[in-house]
């Protein structure tokens, strides 16, 4: 069952052809993994998907639909979730209403955007820090802040964009784990990621690797892989490194 | 022929003494075109500037008897210590330079500054009188150009160019376009950002002070004179380019030549109407190229 | 807001209605009017500058429509409560006007845009003498007929009760999130499915009916208008200053503000004599030095009084990030 299809996507900014004639798709109840380096075009991409930015050709499908020119509040409301690679809390407000702004998309009640807030927040083993302001937090925290928030829209699909990128090992890990879990609640997730980590192949479903705006394989994470043109030609070298 | 007398020597009239007037309103937009590329804020203290520079050049004038024409190094001299003294002494100390925090401090310093001077002199109207200020030169037959308007013509044309070549081609200059480029710049370029925007809002400053004075002879003098030209300067930040400040001398020009065309077939009293016309237009119809990190 | 937030305004609110009884003096009244009036503007211009960190420098658009409509409506023959209420109408639409530009900007570009719309309407009013009366002014009718301070005290009072217990229910409902995630980053607030540009928008419009409201008011009391006067930058800047000195995005900020501003300007009135603004501008400098969050703000900090009134206080510094930098000074190239 297809989520979210992605045909034949274009989009230039300048000169540049930041992503080049890209197509996928997602299924249901699956984790994909976007792997590229910094300027692969995974953050355009996913501007595209959120309608931050819109095409100059081809066209995206959210459940069937036609979502190529919508609105970023408009996917949002369709059920499309996101995190910002550089961080973007509301920093003089608390976690918890940090997380209360996303479940407001589905309750106009207070009380109740909060107590969905606080279960995305235990989930998310943030409890402890409901009632600070989000200005002071680490980068750990902040990057579990944006999940919880997405989390709280209550996504059909949500986009992690480098989303244990900067993280020690032992938290990426960690996080890699609860993220393993969204499917348990019915949301997909896409995640973009600059290293193939052994991290995301654990909890991959699927990966695709673009580069300089083009998607040059995709497919199961260890297929993907273990084909020579990834290795020759884009990963080899960070791959033998991290000892997959 | 009587009829291109009718229109058309009133026209070429009107876009000489537009350019006459622009180019004063150049030099008012190329200091805050500086500030506003160096510093990135909107001095709301500009007019309040001006308006010294003015008061300055009156009292130099009453005290001396020395024309403004030559005063105006006076009051660009003390304007620039004045703005290098208040980023010193207050910008720099705004915590976390928030846009909004500088924003209030400009507005704060603008009302201390007017009514401070409100409250030395009065606010009563003053005029100097000077002999030259009647004295017009004649082109042809139909066209004058008055003597006072091409001396500051020529003033603020000239400081005009010696900014722009101080941008351009100075170490200072280098240092401040660093800056509007990236406000972080690595240590190791040896540049310090304090000082730089400190002499940028120095020479903001000066610059508003010398047009304030070369205004004097052809003006009439009241702690409130600055704002509408404050306006002005933000009206040609903005078609110039925010921070360009190439782009807001040209824009002062365009904008004394539109006052000018706008006074001579609709009023003067529409003249101010028509620039905020354009701005809201130019902010409205390309908020995109022109202005902000609209979306990333 | 709290328990004792709740106290403390319904007595604050309750003490300023029985004034009257105790006060009789046309003048203290009217400066007591003066400070109601200006904490009610105060308030309106707090929603859109305060929470939805909008920094509008243009009030003085809506505060001069509501002064005119009154004044230009009752002219043609309508009662003047009529002409007031369809004054803050005629602001309503101009700030649906000035809204749609100028929301499309960010920063800077949407204060300067706003006083640039200010600046317009003030203009038509001068140069229009025929509709307007011009520089020379125009009459406005008297709202009150029996003991008129004291009326437009109780009117004054009414308006900041109303504005305030406003601010408080939008401070906790769904749109007063929204529109302090708007201030706080407005591509977050989008990602969570806020409409940003609606919500500015309706925050511009409850903001200009209130402000609208008080133009009248004032109107009405100093019976004679002029555009100089009522639509001024000198007016939005005050209107904006009030609640920035008192804690821009707080519940009580523009209370405070006005209280401190309007005594102020009154203790210095027979030193500085026209030059009251000088002490607006002494206060202002010395708040964003000493005390960047303003005035309610701090005491918040100091004495945890007004608990997370000021959350997001707009004041309170925020370290600028690099990447954000290079954000802002992208366009320049």
């Amino acid at each position: 069952m297809v989520l979210l299809e992605a045909k034949h996507v274009s989009k230039r900014f300048g000169g540049l052809k930041a992503v080049n004639d890209v197509s996928f798709a997602v299924s249901r109840g699956e984790i994909t993994f976007i792997v590229g380096p910094n300027g692969a075009g995974k953050t355009t991409l996913f501007n595209l998907i959120t309608g931050v930015v819109h095409p100059d050709s081809g066209s995206i499908y959210f459940q069937d639909q036609d979502i190529t020119k919508l609105a970023p509040d408009q996917a949002a409301k369709l059920g499309i979730g996101r995190t910002f690679q550089i961080v973007k809390p509301l920093r003089n407000l608390t976690v918890l209403e940090n997380v209360m702004l996303g479940a407001f998309l589905r309750t106009s009640k207070p009380a109740q955007a909060e107590e969905e807030a606080r279960g995305i927040l235990t989930f998310l083993q943030m409890e402890k820090f409901l009632h600070l302001p989000a200005r002071g937090m680490g980068l750990p925290m902040l990057k579990r802040l944006e999940i919880a928030r997405a989390l709280a829209t209550q996504p059909k699909l949500i986009l992690l964009d480098e989303v244990v990128a900067g993280l020690p090992t032992v938290e990426a890990i960690k996080l890699a784990m609860l993220l393993k879990r969204l499917p348990e609640w019915g949301i997909s997730a896409i995640g973009g990621i600059e290293h193939v980590m052994q991290v995301v192949m654990k909890i991959a479903d699927r990966v695709i690797v673009i580069d300089r705006g083009v998607l040059i394989a995709e497919g199961k994470p260890q297929e993907v892989v273990d084909r020579p043109e990834v290795i020759e030609a884009y990963l080899g070298p960070k791959y033998k490194e991290i000892g997959l | 022929m009587e009829s291109v007398v009718n229109w058309f020597y009133p026209l070429i009239q009107a876009i000489l003494n537009g350019l006459l007037t622009g180019a004063l309103y150049a030099l008012i937009g190329m200091g805050m075109a500086l500030i506003f590329g160096v510093m990135r804020i909107v001095n709301f203290t500009h007019g309040a500037f001006l308006m010294l520079g003015m008061y300055v050049s009156y009292v130099f004038f009453l005290k001396t008897g020395i024309n403004p024409y030559l005063g105006f190094m006076v009051s660009g001299a003390i304007l620039f210590v004045i703005g290098y003294a208040v980023y010193m002494g207050l910008l720099r100390r705004i915590p976390g330079q928030v846009d909004f925090m500088v924003i209030l401090v400009t507005l704060g310093l603008a009302l201390i500054i007017t009514d401070g001077v409100q409250l030395v002199f009065g606010a009563d109207y003053h005029q100097i009188n000077l002999p030259l200020v009647a004295r017009n030169f004649r082109l042809g037959t139909q066209i004058f150009v008055n003597a006072p308007w091409l001396l500051s013509f020529v003033i603020a044309l000239v400081l005009a160019v010696a900014l722009y070549l101080v941008v351009t081609h100075t170490m200072f200059g280098r240092a401040a376009r660093a800056i509007a480029q990236n406000p972080y710049p690595s240590p190791l370029m040896g540049i310090n950002v304090n000082r730089v925007q400190a002499i940028s809002f120095g020479i903001g400053a000066a610059a508003a002070g010398v047009a304030g004075a070369l205004l004097l002879p052809v003006f009439y003098l009241y702690p409130g004179v600055g704002s509408q030209f404050e306006l002005k300067s933000f009206v040609m930040v903005v078609l110039g380019g925010m921070g360009s400040i190439q782009g807001a001398a040209i824009a002062g020009l365009v904008l004394g030549v539109v006052e000018s065309l706008t006074s001579l077939y609709w009023g003067n009293e529409w003249a101010l109407a028509v620039d905020f016309v354009i701005f809201i237009l130019v902010l409205s119809l390309k908020p995109s190229g022109i202005f902000g990190s609209q979306r990333a | 807001m709290s328990h004792r937030q709740f106290i403390a305004a319904a007595g604050f609110f309750l003490l300023s209605f029985a004034v009257p009884l105790v006060v009789h003096s046309d003048y203290t009244l009217q400066i007591l009017f003066r400070v109601f009036l200006f904490a009610a503007l105060g308030l309106a211009w707090n929603l859109v500058g305060g929470y939805a960190g909008q920094l509008s420098l243009g009030h003085a658009a809506y505060f001069g429509v509501g002064a005119y409509g009154l004044a230009l409506l009752s002219k043609v023959g309508i009662p003047p409560w009529l002409s007031l209420f369809l004054g803050v109408g005629l602001a309503v639409i101009s700030a649906a006007i000035i809204g749609l530009v100028s929301f499309r900007l960010r920063g800077p570009y949407f204060a300067l845009c706003t006083i640039a719309f200010a600046e317009v309407v003030r203009l038509v009013a001068k140069n229009l003498p025929d509709v307007t009366g011009g520089d020379v002014g125009t009459q406005v009718p008297l709202l009150f007929t029996e003991s008129s301070i004291k009326s437009f005290y109780i009117s004054g009072v009414l308006l900041t009760g109303l504005a305030f217990v406003l601010t408080a229910w939008i401070e906790r409902s769904k749109f007063g999130y929204y529109l302090m995630a708007i201030r706080e980053d407005e591509d977050t607030a989008m990602s969570v499915g806020v409409n940003t540009s609606r919500v500015k928008l309706w925050s511009l419009l409850i903001s200009a009916a209130l402000t609208a409201i008080g133009g009248a008011l004032y109107a009405s009391l100093f019976l004679f208008i002029v555009p100089d006067q009522v639509m001024s930058l000198d007016m939005s800047v005050e209107i904006a200053i009030v609640p920035m000195l008192g804690g821009a995005g707080t519940l009580f900020g523009p209370v405070i503000g006005s209280i401190v501003l309007e005594t102020a300007a009154e203790i210095f009135k027979n030193i500085f004599q026209e030059a009251h603004l000088l002490i607006y501008g002494v206060l202002v400098v010395m708040v964003v030095i000493f005390l960047p969050e303003g005035i309610a703000g701090t005491i918040a900090n100091k004495l945890r009084l007004f608990k997370k009134a000021p959350a997001g206080s707009l004041a309170a510094p925020v370290p600028v990030r690099p990447e954000e930098e290079a954000e802002r000074t992208a366009f320049r190239k």
